[in-house]
């Protein structure tokens, strides 16, 4: 048997009472918004979303950690990683040595994150950030010396970093990144002093 | 006998032009102020204060971009321009002689009744004799919705007609309602003169605090009946493409889109003659500037304010299907109407009117 679903009992149940106070509430609403707006629109190339460390974005490869062990590109789903040699001179032996490293072709990437969890060495790392744009798709396809650098942020050079905080009274808020943290910490601390 | 110089000749008609044409009160009043080129500047800001206030209380921004110092404020001029030069699609099935006119007639006969309301009470600037003004002001204010249907009907579209339909429903009903709130102070004043109703108002009294049901009654049935934002029922976006307008395009669909905001403006003037004091807190002096322009610049002020009164109310409100809108007019509106005239002639019997 289906359960009765309650029906919340309103005080004002007239037809009346419910047109007058639904009328008013709805307006003092509307007023009390007008006259202070909570704006949530993201100007997005104005302003952007500051996203913590460890969100999945583009991927870069720490040269000397790698230890040249396939597992990024055997574990990539997408096949989007793959492995190049490339002649380096190993410095104990003192000679010339074929290696191999990954490449990746972001054309395929899906961003899952997992050669970086696969990584040994911790030789991959994420940067927090995700909107680059390339002219065309071969520019998508890294060689070896592109893979090694951070690509550029060109976002952060104008946009001003924006997060959304949750707030008791208004709802979901969107403040200045900077101000958030500061917000965070003072919160921090009184909970830190609460709990002692 | 003075010289008949070309100079002289052309400063007389000069004279002659501006004296008997632009400046003579009924032509001023429909072309100039409160008539099309008034409605135009506060029907232009009044779109863009609906798009802030409305964003303000919905969380956005509304337009912004083109200049953010000033709030997006050039966003309309553009859309203006965009209106005016696009292509103007005549569709090979309507009729072209009503498709075309329906518009334009719509337009002019929505702003009529400005030639019969006054802007001051010196009667050496009245448009025409204020005698029985009310009555025509009202009656002209009637006009213009039988061209949205005419509109509806030439574009040979079912969702034109359908959309005619719901306009004629809806104007049955609420022009109804908005006709005998504005007569409900006939019977307490005795009078259909404006400039009268106007100077009895003078005393602090104004007509909309003597009668608030007729004020909210008019103040609703203008909302409806010219189909602005929140209850836009004839040209309802989601069921109906663009209603009695959806064949149009270019500048008659921009013309369109003005006219309910210029039937609004109309109604708002009046209203605010009727119920909102007119020009009262201001006594008209002598001369052309104190006596016409500053009591006309009060009335557009104010009317200006009744519309941005409204115009946020989208914001709040969102649209009544037709039948609860049709029933909320029969079973509600109209009875209070009634209540709202029997209220006046109360207050006539115990004598609160002088």
């Amino acid at each position: 048997m289906p359960a009765k679903p309650e029906i919340k009992k309103v005080p004002r149940a007239t037809f009346l009472g419910r047109a007058i106070a639904g009328n008013i509430g709805a307006l003092t609403l509307g007023v009390k918004y007008f006259f202070d707006p909570n704006r949530i629109t993201l100007l997005y190339p104005h302003e952007y979303i500051k996203l913590k460390q460890g969100y999945r974005g583009y991927i870069v490869l720490i040269f000397d950690k790698c230890i040249s062990c396939e597992s990024c590109a055997r574990i990539c789903p997408a096949k989007a990683m793959k492995m190049v040699s490339v002649n380096v001179k190993d410095k104990k032996l003192n000679k010339v040595m074929k290696k191999k490293y990954p490449v990746i072709n972001y054309n395929r990437c899906i961003f899952c994150g997992l050669c970086v969890d696969v990584c040994p060495t911790e030789a991959l790392y994420h940067v927090p950030y995700h909107d680059l744009v390339y002219l065309n798709m071969n520019d998508m396809i890294l060689n070896l010396e592109q893979f090694q650098e951070q690509p550029e942020f060109v976002t952060s050079k104008e946009g001003v970093p924006v997060t959304y905080v949750f707030d008791e009274k208004r709802g979901l808020v969107k403040v200045r990144a900077d101000e958030s943290v500061k917000q965070e910490g003072q919160t921090g601390q009184a909970s830190g002093g609460e709990n002692k | 006998m003075d010289m008949v110089t070309a100079a002289k000749v052309f400063s007389d008609i000069g004279w002659g032009l501006f004296h008997y044409i632009i400046f003579y009160p009924p032509v001023y009043q429909f072309i100039i102020i409160p008539g099309l080129v008034a409605a135009l500047v506060v029907v232009v800001f009044m779109i863009w204060f609906e798009r802030k206030a409305a964003a303000r209380v919905q969380m956005r921004y509304g337009p912004l971009e083109i200049s953010p110092r000033t709030g997006g404020a050039p966003q309309l001029i553009a859309d203006l321009i965009r209106y005016t030069v696009q292509e103007l699609i005549i569709p090979s099935a309507a009729d072209f002689f009503a498709f075309i006119v329906a518009p334009n007639a719509m337009l002019i006969l929505s702003l009529l009744p400005m030639v019969a309301v006054p802007m001051t009470s010196i009667s050496e600037y009245w448009p025409i004799p204020m005698g029985y003004s009310l009555l025509i002001a009202v009656a002209l204010s009637t006009l213009a919705p039988i061209f949205t249907v005419v509109m509806a009907w030439a574009s040979n579209n079912k969702f034109s007609v359908l959309g005619g339909v719901r306009e004629s429903f809806i104007i049955v009903a609420y022009e109804l309602i908005a006709v005998i709130s504005l007569l409900s102070v006939v019977p307490l004043l005795h009078t259909f003169n404006l400039v009268d109703i106007v100077n009895y108002q003078m005393s602090g009294i104004w007509l909309g605090l003597l009668n608030p049901i007729a004020l909210l009654d008019l103040f609703i049935a203008i909302l409806m009946s010219t189909s602005g934002f929140p209850f836009e029922i004839p040209d309802s976006e989601t069921e109906l493409v663009a209603g009695p307008f959806t064949e149009y395009s270019g500048l008659i669909y921009g013309i369109n889109m003005g006219g309910g905001y210029i039937r609004r403006w109309a109604f708002s003037v009046l209203m605010t003659l009727v119920f909102l004091g007119g020009w009262a807190p201001y006594r008209p002096g002598p001369g052309i500037l104190l006596g016409y322009f500053v009591p006309s610049l009060i009335v557009v002020v104010k009317a200006t304010i009744v519309m941005a009164i409204m115009s946020f109310l989208r914001a709040v409100y969102g649209r009544y299907r037709l039948d609860q809108a049709l029933s909320l007019a029969w079973e509600v509106l109209i009875p209070l109407a009634f209540a709202a005239f029997g209220i006046s002639v109360a207050e006539a019997f115990f004598g609160v009117h002088p």
